[in-house]
Formats: C-alpha cells, sequence, structure tokens
C-alpha cells in the first residue's frame, strides 16, 4: 500500500523497472515462441494467425512496456539524485504517468481474453507493431483487437509525455547549487533530449492513433484509400513518431554508458563538450529522417535522397559517442566489473548496429534488405545489443544504491557471457537469412531457399540467452537478502547519488549538495586536486 | 525440435547443395539454354543453382551486379571499421587493465584532444557522403525504367498476384521476357503489399489508391512450369510478398519465369487463348483446377476452415455441416449476416429465388465472385478480392461447374473423376 499511493520518485522509479522486466519476460517468451516456430522450414507448432499475434506483441511491449518504462525509471531514479534534488519537480503528475503506463500495459493485454482479431482469428491485435493502414481499418480487421492496441499505446504514451515534462522541469530548475548545465552529468543531458524528444514525437502518435480510432468508430476516412484517405500517410505520421522512439530508447543507454565507463575507466569521459554537443546534434537530427523507413514506398527521388542524406548525418555524431568513449578507457585503470563488461560489449554490439544502419540508409541496397531480416538483424543489434546491455550495465552499478546490496559479481559475469554469446547467436545470422531474400513477418518457409542453417542458428541462441535472464533473476533474490553490504560508495564514483545513503532517504539528502565541478564527489575525496582547477 | 541429427543433415545438405551448384556452374549456360527451347513442349524441372555468394542470392538481373557491387563495398568498408574499432577496443581493455587490486589514477592521462576529435568528426562526415552519392548513382538506375521496357500490370490483393499481359493474357507466375527491359505497373485491391525478388535486388511495395513501378531486365532464360507443379519445382526465381498483409502473407509467394523471346510469345499468345480452347464438356474438370489454384488460399475444398468458406462441406464454424457451397447456395441454408446488400434475411434462402435479390444460385456465386462484399457468410469480413476484369463468364461457368462437381475433385483441386469417388 506504501508503494501503492507513493509519490517517491525512487519507489515510482523503481516500479516502473520491475513492472518493465516483467513485461520483458513476457515479451522474451512470445520471441521465444517465434523462433521455435521458425528454427525449422515448415514447422507447424503455430498457425500463422499466432505467429502475427505474437510478433506484434512482442514488438509492441519491448518498445512500449519494456525500454520506455525501463528508462523513464532510470531516468525518475536518477535524475533528481544526480543533480542535488530531493524530488521530481511534479511528484503527483510522476506518479499519474506511472499508473497510465501500467493501465495501458495492462489494457493491451487484456485484448489477449476481451477482443476479437483479423477475420475472427485470434484475440489478441495481429497487425503489427507499426499497424500499417489500412490493415488496421474496420474492413481488414474486424473485431476489436485493434482498439485495444490504439488504446493501451495511447493511455501509456500520456504517461510518458507527463514523465518528459517532470524530466525537463527537473534538470533545467532544480539543480542543487552550483550546477552549472556543463557540470551535469552525462546522463542529465541524456535524458534532456531524451525528455524532449518524448515531447515532440509522442504526441504526433497519439494523435495519428486517434484519428485511426475516428476511421474505425466513427466513419472517419483518413487513411482509407478507397475515399480519397491515404495510407501513406499513417506511415509518415508514424515514422515521424517511430524514429525519434529509437532515439529515446537508445539515449538513455548512451547515458549509462557515459557514466559507467568513467568509473571504471578511473578517469573523467574524454570530450565532455563534444558529447554533449553530439547529444544534442543527434536530437535535432532525428526528427528529419523518419521517410528512411519508407524507402520502399516510392516517395520520389527527392524525398528518398533528402532522407538518405540525413540518416548518413546522424552517423556522424553517433561515431563521435563511440570514438569518445574509446577515448574515455584510453590511458585509463580499467576495472571489468559486471557493469563495466556490459557497457563494453555494447560499445562493439552498437558499432555493428550503426554500420548496418548505414548500408539499410543507401537506397539501392535498402531496395535488397528493407523488410527482410537483415532489418530484423539491424534494429535488435541497436535496440538488444545496445539498450538491452546498457540497461543491464545500469541494473548491476546501480542496485547496490536502490537496494543498500550488490548483485553478486560471479552471477553477474555468467549472465553477461551468457546474453552475449546467445545474443550474437541469434541475431548474426538474420543478416545473412535477411541479405539472401528471407522477408521479416513471415511464419515459415520452405525447405529449399538456403535459409535454413541460418534460422537454426538463431534458434539455438534463445535458450542461451533465456540461461542468462534466469541466472540475473536468481541473482535478484539471492542478493536481496544476503547479498554484500553495498555501502553510501561501492564503486569509488563521483556523481552525487553516491553521497547519500544506500538506498537514499525519502529526502535524498540531508542538506542539499553544492557542486564545484563535473565530478563534485572527486573534489570531495581529493581536496588536493579537485576538477574544479581544471575548469 | 532442434536436434543435433537435424542440424548435421542441414549442413551435409548444404555441403552437398555447393558441391552440386559448383558442378552446375560449368554447364549452366549450355543446360538453360536448351531447357528454354524445350519449354512448352514438357515442363523442365531443374536443381536451383544455389550460385550467389555468402551474403547475396544468385545476382539474375542486368542491374543486379551494380547493386552487389555497392554492396559489398559498403560491407567491405563496414568490415573495416567493425575491426578496426574492436581492435582498439581489446587493445585498450588489454593495455589499461587494472593490475592488482590497489586502485590507481594515472594523473596525466587523456581527457581531450582536439586533433583527434576533429579527425573522428570530419573523416566519417566525408566517408558518408562519399558512399552517398555513390548510393544515389544506383538508385537513378534502378527508379528511371527504359522507354521501351515491356509492360506488365499486376495487381495484389489478400493473397495473391495477378500479373496481367499486353494481349490479355493473366498468369499467376510472373513470367518475363529475356533479354528486355520489363516495367511492373503495381497496384493494390486491398491493403499494402511488397513485390521483391532477390535475384533481381528489385524491391518495391505495392500501395492501395496509386500505382507503384518498379523495373527490371532478366537476361537469362530459366524454363518454366505448369501451375500445379509449383510447390515442388526448384525452376526460376523467387517472388515473396515483403510487406505484413495479413494472416496468410508467408503464403503469398510465387515464381518468376524467363523465356527466350520466341517461347516467351507463344506462352503469351498460349496463355491468352487457354480458356476459349477447352472443350465446353471439359470446361469443369481442366479449367476448374487451373483457376481454383488463386482461391485456394482461402477457400478449402476437403472442409476444413479457412479465411473464407469452404467450397466442401466445412466442419465448423456457422456453416458446419450444412453441405458444400453448391448445397448451401442452391438450398439456401447458408446464414448470412452483413453486407452492402444484406437487407435483413437471416439465410440465403431469404436472397435467392424469383423475384428476389437473385434469381437462381448461378447468379448468386456469380455476384460473389465479382462483388464479394455483398452478401458477407455469418463470422465471415468483406477480405475477398473482387474478380472484375480478371474473369470473364467462361471462367465463372468452369468454377460453378467445379463447385456443382466437387466430388470428382480431391482435397488439393486435382480433377479425378468419378471413377475415384
Amino acid at each position: 500500500m506504501q508503494w501503492a499511493i507513493s509519490v517517491d520518485h525512487k519507489k515510482l522509479a523503481m516500479m516502473y523497472i520491475g513492472a518493465g522486466l516483467i513485461f520483458f519476460l513476457v515479451g522474451g517468451i512470445e520471441a521465444a515462441f517465434m523462433r521455435l516456430q521458425l528454427a525449422q522450414a515448415g514447422n507447424e507448432i503455430v498457425d500463422p494467425a499466432t505467429f502475427n499475434q505474437l510478433f506484434t506483441m512482442h514488438g509492441t511491449t519491448m518498445v512500449f512496456l519494456v525500454g520506455m518504462p525501463i528508462l523513464l525509471g532510470f531516468g525518475n531514479y536518477l535524475i533528481p539524485l544526480m543533480v542535488g534534488a530531493r524530488d521530481m519537480a511534479f511528484p503527483r503528475l510522476n506518479a499519474f504517468g506511472f499508473w497510465l503506463f501500467i493501465f495501458g500495459g495492462l489494457l493491451l493485454y487484456f485484448s489477449y481474453v476481451g477482443a476479437d482479431g483479423l477475420y475472427g482469428a485470434g484475440t489478441a491485435p495481429d497487425v503489427g507493431w507499426f499497424a500499417y493502414a489500412p490493415l488496421t481499418s474496420r474492413t481488414f480487421s474486424r473485431g476489436n483487437s485493434t482498439d485495444y492496441w490504439i488504446l493501451g499505446i495511447l493511455v501509456s504514451g500520456f504517461g510518458s509525455m507527463t514523465t518528459a515534462i517532470n524530466f525537463i522541469a527537473t534538470i533545467l530548475c532544480m539543480r542543487c547549487p552550483g550546477m552549472k548545465l556543463m557540470r551535469m552529468p552525462m546522463i542529465a543531458w541524456m535524458m534532456l533530449v531524451v525528455a524532449f524528444l518524448v515531447l515532440v514525437a509522442i504526441p504526433i502518435l497519439t494523435a495519428a492513433q486517434s484519428m485511426l480510432l475516428f476511421d474505425r468508430t466513427l466513419g472517419a476516412h483518413f487513411f482509407d484509400p478507397e475515399t480519397q484517405g491515404s495510407a501513406i500517410l499513417w506511415q509518415h505520421l508514424f515514422w515521424f513518431f517511430g524514429h525519434p522512439e529509437v532515439y529515446i530508447l537508445i539515449l538513455p543507454a548512451f547515458g549509462f554508458v557515459s557514466e559507467i565507463m568513467p568509473t571504471f575507466s578511473r578517469k573523467v569521459i574524454f570530450g565532455y563538450p563534444l558529447m554533449v554537443a553530439a547529444t544534442v546534434g543527434i536530437g535535432f537530427i532525428s526528427l528529419g529522417v523518419w521517410a528512411h523507413h519508407m524507402f520502399v514506398v516510392g516517395l520520389g527521388p527527392v524525398l528518398d535522397s533528402f532522407f538518405g542524406a540525413t540518416t548518413f548525418l546522424i552517423s556522424v555524431p553517433t561515431g563521435i559517442k563511440i570514438f569518445n568513449w574509446l577515448g574515455t578507457m584510453w590511458g585509463g585503470r580499467l576495472q571489468f566489473t559486471t557493469p563495466m563488461l556490459f557497457v563494453t560489449g555494447f560499445v562493439a554490439m552498437f558499432v555493428i548496429g550503426g554500420l548496418t544502419g548505414i548500408m539499410l540508409a543507401t537506397v539501392p541496397m535498402d531496395w535488397q534488405l528493407s523488410d527482410s531480416y537483415f532489418v530484423v538483424g539491424h534494429f535488435h543489434y541497436v535496440l538488444f545489443g545496445g539498450t538491452v546491455f546498457g540497461i543491464f550495465g545500469a541494473l548491476f552499478y546501480w542496485f547496490p544504491k536502490a537496494t543498500g546490496r550488490m548483485l553478486n559479481e560471479r552471477l553477474g559475469k555468467w549472465t553477461f557471457w551468457l546474453l552475449f554469446i546467445g545474443f550474437t547467436l541469434t541475431f548474426m545470422p538474420m543478416h545473412v537469412s535477411g541479405a539472401l531474400g528471407m522477408p521479416r513477418r513471415i511464419y515459415t518457409y520452405e525447405v529449399d531457399r538456403g535459409w535454413e542453417i541460418w534460422n537454426l542458428i538463431s534458434s539455438i541462441g534463445v535458450p542461451v540467452q533465456m540461461a542468462g535472464v534466469a541466472i540475473f533473476l536468481w541473482n535478484v533474490v539471492r542478493s536481496l537478502r544476503k547479498g554484500e553490504v553495498a555501502g553510501d560508495d561501492p564503486w569509488d564514483a563521483w556523481t552525487l547519488e553516491w553521497s547519500t545513503t544506500s538506498p537514499p532517504p525519502d529526502w535524498n539528502f540531508d542538506r542539499i549538495p553544492t557542486c564545484t565541478s563535473a565530478r563534485p564527489l572527486w573534489d570531495r575525496k581529493h581536496p588536493e586536486d579537485p576538477d574544479a582547477h581544471y575548469e | 525440435m532442434i536436434d543435433l541429427i537435424d542440424l548435421s543433415s542441414t549442413l551435409a545438405n548444404l555441403v552437398s547443395n555447393t558441391v552440386l551448384a559448383l558442378q552446375d556452374a560449368a554447364t549452366s549456360t549450355a543446360t538453360s539454354t536448351a531447357a528454354a527451347a524445350t519449354t512448352l513442349v514438357e515442363p523442365v524441372v531443374e536443381q536451383r543453382e544455389l550460385t550467389g555468394d555468402f551474403w547475396l542470392p544468385q545476382a539474375s538481373s542486368t542491374l543486379a551486379p551494380a547493386t552487389d557491387f555497392a554492396f559489398h563495398a559498403i560491407t567491405w568498408l563496414s568490415y573495416v571499421f567493425f575491426f578496426a574499432i574492436t581492435f582498439v577496443l581489446v587493445y585498450l581493455t588489454w593495455k589499461y587493465r587494472q593490475r592488482g587490486t590497489e586502485v590507481k589514477y594515472d594523473a596525466d592521462a587523456p581527457v581531450h584532444n582536439t586533433p583527434l576529435e576533429v579527425g573522428w568528426t570530419v573523416i566519417p562526415l566525408l566517408l558518408v557522403i562519399a558512399i552517398f552519392f555513390m548510393g544515389f548513382k544506383g538508385y537513378l538506375d534502378l527508379s528511371t525504367p527504359p522507354k521501351n521496357a515491356y509492360e506488365i500490370n499486376v495487381t495484389a490483393a489478400q493473397w495473391s498476384w495477378n500479373f496481367k499481359y499486353p494481349n490479355g493474357a493473366t498468369s499467376n507466375n510472373l513470367v518475363v521476357p529475356a533479354g528486355q527491359p520489363v516495367k511492373l505497373v503495381m497496384r493494390s485491391n486491398d491493403v499494402l503489399h511488397s513485390l521483391f525478388i532477390p535475384d533481381f535486388r528489385v524491391k518495391q511495395d505495392v500501395v492501395p489508391g496509386r500505382y507503384s513501378y518498379l523495373w527490371f531486365q532478366a537476361d537469362e532464360p530459366t524454363g518454366i512450369v505448369p501451375e500445379d507443379q509449383m510447390p515442388t519445382t526448384a525452376t526460376g526465381h523467387y517472388l515473396f510478398c515483403t510487406e505484413y498483409c495479413g494472416t496468410d502473407h508467408s503464403n503469398m509467394h510465387r515464381k518468376v519465369f524467363v523465356l527466350n523471346e520466341e517461347d516467351f510469345k507463344e506462352w503469351e499468345e498460349t496463355q491468352a487463348r487457354w480458356l476459349d480452347e477447352v472443350p465446353d464438356e471439359e470446361l469443369y474438370s481442366i479449367a476448374g483446377p487451373k483457376l481454383y489454384l488463386r482461391c485456394s488460399n482461402c477457400h478449402s475444398i476437403d472442409g476444413s476452415a479457412g479465411t473464407g468458406p469452404s467450397w466442401g462441406n466445412q466442419t465448423s464454424g456457422s456453416i458446419a455441416g450444412l453441405g458444400t457451397l453448391w448445397t448451401r447456395a442452391s438450398e439456401g441454408t447458408s446464414p448470412i449476416d452483413g453486407g452492402t446488400r444484406d437487407n435483413g434475411g437471416s439465410t440465403l434462402a431469404d436472397y435467392i429465388g424469383p423475384g428476389k435479390l437473385y434469381e437462381t444460385p448461378e447468379d448468386y456465386i456469380r455476384e460473389s465472385i465479382y462483388n464479394p462484399g455483398a452478401l458477407l457468410v455469418s463470422g465471415y469480413g468483406p477480405n475477398m478480392p473482387h474478380f472484375k476484369g480478371q474473369l470473364n463468364d467462361r471462367a465463372i461457368d468452369a468454377i460453378i461447374g467445379m463447385m456443382k462437381q466437387l466430388d470428382q475433385f480431391d482435397a488439393k483441386g486435382r480433377f479425378v473423376g468419378k471413377a475415384a469417388n
């Protein structure tokens, strides 16, 4: 009950992350069924209608009910502690946003029992996570599963918007004395940019979904080509949300890397000003790349080349980040704890995701690779090898702060290596099967197409990953009861959250801290050589 | 489901296929020319040649080599970047790993380096500009069909493709002339689809409410096989739908056959006339099964439930046990719920008969093919594409004839004659 009525940013954050992890297991099980079905040619483990529901629910769950809440949860936990505030700017709005997310997620999953699907075929939504019109119209999507999809995401989207408002207000208005913008932890910068992207992108999705709801229930014709509506309009609106969304999911993970890597390199982050500039640059450019999801639609040379060019452009600030992380390691004293392993793995995996992104941005190549398994491989390298590895790094890094106990390092390393190997087994072969022509979202395939071996390897990776996640869950349960007691500052880190107790009191700090440089705790620990001297 | 025996047999197959492909490569030119010449006499079923490289399937259109060059160039550049970055990463993790347990700091460790930072901003920028222009050139070639291109109209619908040739011939598989640019003019009857031929490196969405184009030129003839041999043939190139389009998206794949000019002309002529040449008394048994191929994705014959009502005696749903489609129509037993011409009747009997909406059951069936949304059987949606302009009266006669004598066909719609049952 204390939790249900709480407006404390730390409790809300832990509920965000806990709920996100539960949805992560659900989405993972959905994916496991898909890989089981695709392990061999001609399998009949699930029927096509069920398979269509599985990939729709997997995608929707992972983006809206796992990625968003976990990352917003970390933002919620860390922002007040890192900028030296007692809570978020609007604690009650914060609780409101959290409960909207929970209700949205439950509404979506209620469709499994409460809705009719396409052609009466099933219950859960089965229109794909980007729900292209006109498959979503009343004509082709009978019953009300698509309405559940619309309403579930619409409701949780309002939650994300309130959280973004809170982030911006807290970061801009509630920093402790002395914390200038250019002294903020990198993660605060990332979250600030993310919050602005949420405020620009999510309302577009909400608007598009409302229009779709009008089409379906009130007889409007926004997306109905039969009556002068446009199927392409949905794609523009969806991806105008959808591409910034990708950066909403990856920038906080960049933030985790930018905090964890310096701590375990025993060095300040390399090129802080350029990092900030690259982050803001990514924020702006990410609003102008959406139609690279639509190269096969036939938008014409002007639009295709414009969006191809902006997509290449965004790879430059992203590359800067990679090089700056390498620069952070350069000359450091690297400690390979579990969080450090995860963020190092993140850098290598994200490079692959970025390079395949460049391949997809080259329009003629996109015409071979688009909508194939190559794309599936590409975005899992970004969102799993990137975001999920970042999240695991963050979980291991801040778990001691939130609970007062350390996670077990030995189990943690098992988790890392199992996830790393399983992940590579599953997603690397998808690039090959995709380039060989395997379309995405097919529920089965025939033997003579040369895709079998790649699909088999992909499926073999799944139990390996599941073992890694199982060990992680065991680690959490075990460490909560008898993990090593963490103390205030187990990693000898430099940001303000480590200056208070673990777990922090409801009011965070007994006295509001002051900040003399980008590493306030360093200055306190090393009065003989404070960073403040170099600013 | 995953066992090592399957893995090893898959590996063995892979090896033997590769050997076969290498053997075939030497003789491929000779055999494929011979194959094309004999095409129309008897179907040629040849082993599919896996002559592509590790990344890409065989390159079978004139523009494919250019796309492949760009693909390989950018892939190699990516290898270089990936291995360089990974090398640096591994080197740094090794060189600067902490030795011992004492935490030390190197006060002189670099935290900023302007030339380096400018370098890793500007060099990638120049590289992506270069890649952009390389891609742009290929883009222009791929998106500009030559003026003399042979035009084929493509209609996509849930979940079938229909190809219509200038002389009026239609087909379910795409058949194209070799050595001549071909332009596909594509439209969709219902939702988004996307036409993808991996061997040609072409893909284009098919969008309801607008036309889209795609062009290619294939020089190597492949031979052709009749449609009823489709599931087993290795001849021809794959054609997939790559935009998710509903329940049976996975099955919306066909073949592309390339014929040399003479064979193509002959095929086109035969294909345009075939229905007229079938004797009247054999219309239902010869033409029926060929036409049924397009219906078979949604309508079963053996009574199993599908996206549309079965032609046979369905075992489940609102029409369970009411008899074959013809029985249901002639006795008027199908329950009706919805449709543009639904006027409140509960079964077909309220719509068929003298003075009612349809005079005869045949009228009802023809209307259901031309305007499928008119009356909907309970539990089914208005999803069936219409076939107006694609099936003439003779084709409708063949289909109705087949429906009336369904006991002479097996579960896959093949004619087995009266004796078999």
